[in-house]
């Protein structure tokens, strides 16, 4: 704050974008808003829309919370996800704090990396919970459904999960539909509980029934692709260099079509207290990668071999090179 | 995220519900002048989106245009690869790529000769959205109108007797578990039984409802239930014993 002049920091959260608000005050709100007022000598003031908030964590109360934006501040935290008429309160116009404190939200604690091993070993045990009760006859939403009800026993706060079962005509993952599982089907899932407030991530494809060439093939690329962008992560290096990493396998392999956006997303994200932190991990990212960086380095795309598949695990980036934090069988699973 | 189940079951909110809400929201239009609506949606805030195209953006954010002459469309933050399963349960038939979303906004605006555009809620728009929509040639006015109908009232009351059945079913196996293990088993409960959206809250004496954090229900507990069910909110509170 004193290197940027500002007096004073909010760091706003809704029930969409938590994380600005708890990268300074971890209180898991239920309401729809939160505000915490960061001044340079170090106090703390928090407000919440939601009585039952307010009463649990011993704050302010504000039901026309527009009010608790009088007086403005220096800066904001989440700036860009305010409601208009909450920028319109603060007076002069804030500048954004957004991208600093996103900054410093990539480089982990001590304490923070114990809630992503824990989220990390949830996310094992979810993906292990979601082989386990995988039949044919389940509808995706069926399967989602006991998986969320393990993770959420288990303590996971929130989960963010993606799903696709079918052949080569599947082309990318999405909430889960009616649709029944068959033999055959490639089943792909993206599982990330939150625990205390972080998020991991485990991304495995299994097969029901014996898989075929083309499955089995293109497991293989995307196995060596993971396992390229493993390998090199460390300090130093950017998330260009992760990316192209696993883009030249596919590359090397004939599918290098597939390695763009009209196939695929991105080829890993930071993790942390928003499921998809930047920087993403794609081809013109030239972030730089620092120690006690949480990221996925997940080759997730459609390939004709198989359908969309995907496959990835979450890394903690250390002084020399990685720690994989996923405990889970690196392998096409079957069953 | 959302990851219950979103489908459009179109024997349970026909075709013509919606064509009689983008009516109601075309009069509005007419009644100021306007050429075409703007309906900001995310995953957070995504009912006045649903109630007029039921279109529920599970991840990311979207802009939904309702012109008054022609039919809607949607500018996506999604992926292209998603846009048959949005049309599968929207009425969509115009979804245009938006990474960008103002610049994509007023390209459209500059194709359709467009320089004023009516917002619902033009106030509640995020900062994001409305600056540089502000700074732009196109004038932007804020649009209010009704946006509950029959339909609506039809399944948010089928949402509030969802909320009660299944926690009247399973309120007394809460005793004795600890708020995570009762999250679980009504997790599992209301998603299969197609619960799009749920919010839990758990309370034991006399403190405030909470998210489960890992405290024992004990004999005497009580769950509010925020449940979505196919894009329409209730809430439940239920205490055990009754």
């Amino acid at each position: 704050m004193t290197e940027r002049g500002w007096d004073s920091i909010l760091f706003y959260g809704n029930a969409w974008r938590k994380d600005p608000f708890r990268s300074l005050v971890n209180f898991n709100f239920s309401g729809d808003h939160a505000l915490a007022r960061l001044s340079r000598s170090g106090e703390i003031a928090v407000t919440f829309s939601d009585p039952w908030d307010a009463e649990i964590a011993s704050a302010r109360l504000e039901p026309e919370f527009v009010c608790a934006f009088a007086g403005g501040a220096s800066a904001i935290a989440g700036l860009e996800f305010m409601e208009e008429r909450f920028v319109a309160a603060c007076g002069t116009l804030p500048v954004s704090a957004t991208a600093d404190v996103e900054e410093l939200r990539r480089v982990k604690t001590g304490e923070e990396i114990e809630y992503i091993k824990q989220a990390c070993d949830l996310a094992d045990r979810g993906y292990q919970h979601f082989a386990a009760v995988i039949e044919p006859g389940m509808c995706e939403f069926e399967l989602v459904a006991e998986v969320e009800a393990f993770l959420k026993t288990n303590g996971a706060e929130d989960n963010f999960m993606l799903i696709a079962s079918g052949g080569t005509e599947v082309v990318g993952m999405k909430p889960p539909t009616e649709r029944k599982f068959q033999a055959g089907d490639s089943i792909t899932t993206e599982l990330t509980p939150q625990v205390n407030g972080y998020y991991a991530q485990i991304c495995r494809t299994l097969v029901l029934g014996e898989p075929s060439q083309g499955q089995l093939k293109a497991f293989a690329i995307f196995s060596e692709a993971q396992k390229a962008a493993e390998d090199l992560i460390k300090p130093g290096i950017t998330a260009a260099d992760a990316a192209r990493a696993q883009n030249d396998v596919f590359r090397k392999h004939g599918y290098g079509d597939y390695t763009g956006a009209k196939y695929t997303r991105v080829r890993g994200h930071c993790l942390g207290l928003y499921p998809d932190e930047t920087p993403h991990i794609l081809e013109d990212v030239d972030y730089v990668l620092k120690q006690d960086m949480v990221v996925i380095a997940h080759p997730n795309t459609y390939l004709p071999l198989s359908g969309y598949m995907v496959f990835g695990d979450t890394l903690l980036i250390t002084e020399t090179g990685n720690t994989r934090l996923n405990k889970t069988e690196k392998k096409l699973f079957t069953k | 995220m959302k990851r219950g189940l979103i489908t459009w079951d179109k024997a349970e909110l026909p075709p013509s519900v919606f064509e009689a809400r983008l009516a109601r929201a075309r009069a509005a239009l007419a009644k100021h002048d306007l050429p075409a609506l703007l309906v900001y949606s995310d995953v957070w805030r995504s009912n006045e989106g649903r109630h007029l195209t039921n279109y529920m953006p599970y991840w990311n954010r979207s802009l939904i245009i309702i012109p008054r002459e022609q039919a809607p469309l949607l500018l996506c933050g999604l992926s292209p690869r998603v846009y048959p399963w949005i049309k599968s349960v929207t009425i969509f038939e115009e979804i245009r790529p938006a990474s960008k979303l103002v610049p994509t906004l007023l390209q459209l605006c500059a194709e359709r000769g467009w320089t004023q555009l009516g917002v619902l809620n033009l106030p509640r728009l995020p900062h994001e959205i409305h600056l540089p929509l502000i700074a732009s040639d196109v004038e932007a006015s804020d649009v209010q109108f009704d946006l509950t109908d029959d339909a609506e009232m039809a399944m948010r009351r089928h949402a509030a007797e969802m909320a009660r059945e299944i926690l009247t079913a399973e309120m007394p196996k809460g005793a004795g578990l600890t708020d995570y293990q009762f999250s679980g088993l009504l997790e599992r409960a209301f998603r299969r039984a197609g619960a799009e959206d749920l919010i839990l809250l758990f309370s034991t004496s006399d403190s405030a409802p909470r998210p489960a954090r890992g405290a024992t229900l004990g004999n005497k507990y009580s769950v509010a239930v925020a449940l979505e069910y196919r894009g329409h909110w209730a809430r439940v509170t239920r205490g055990w014993p009754v």
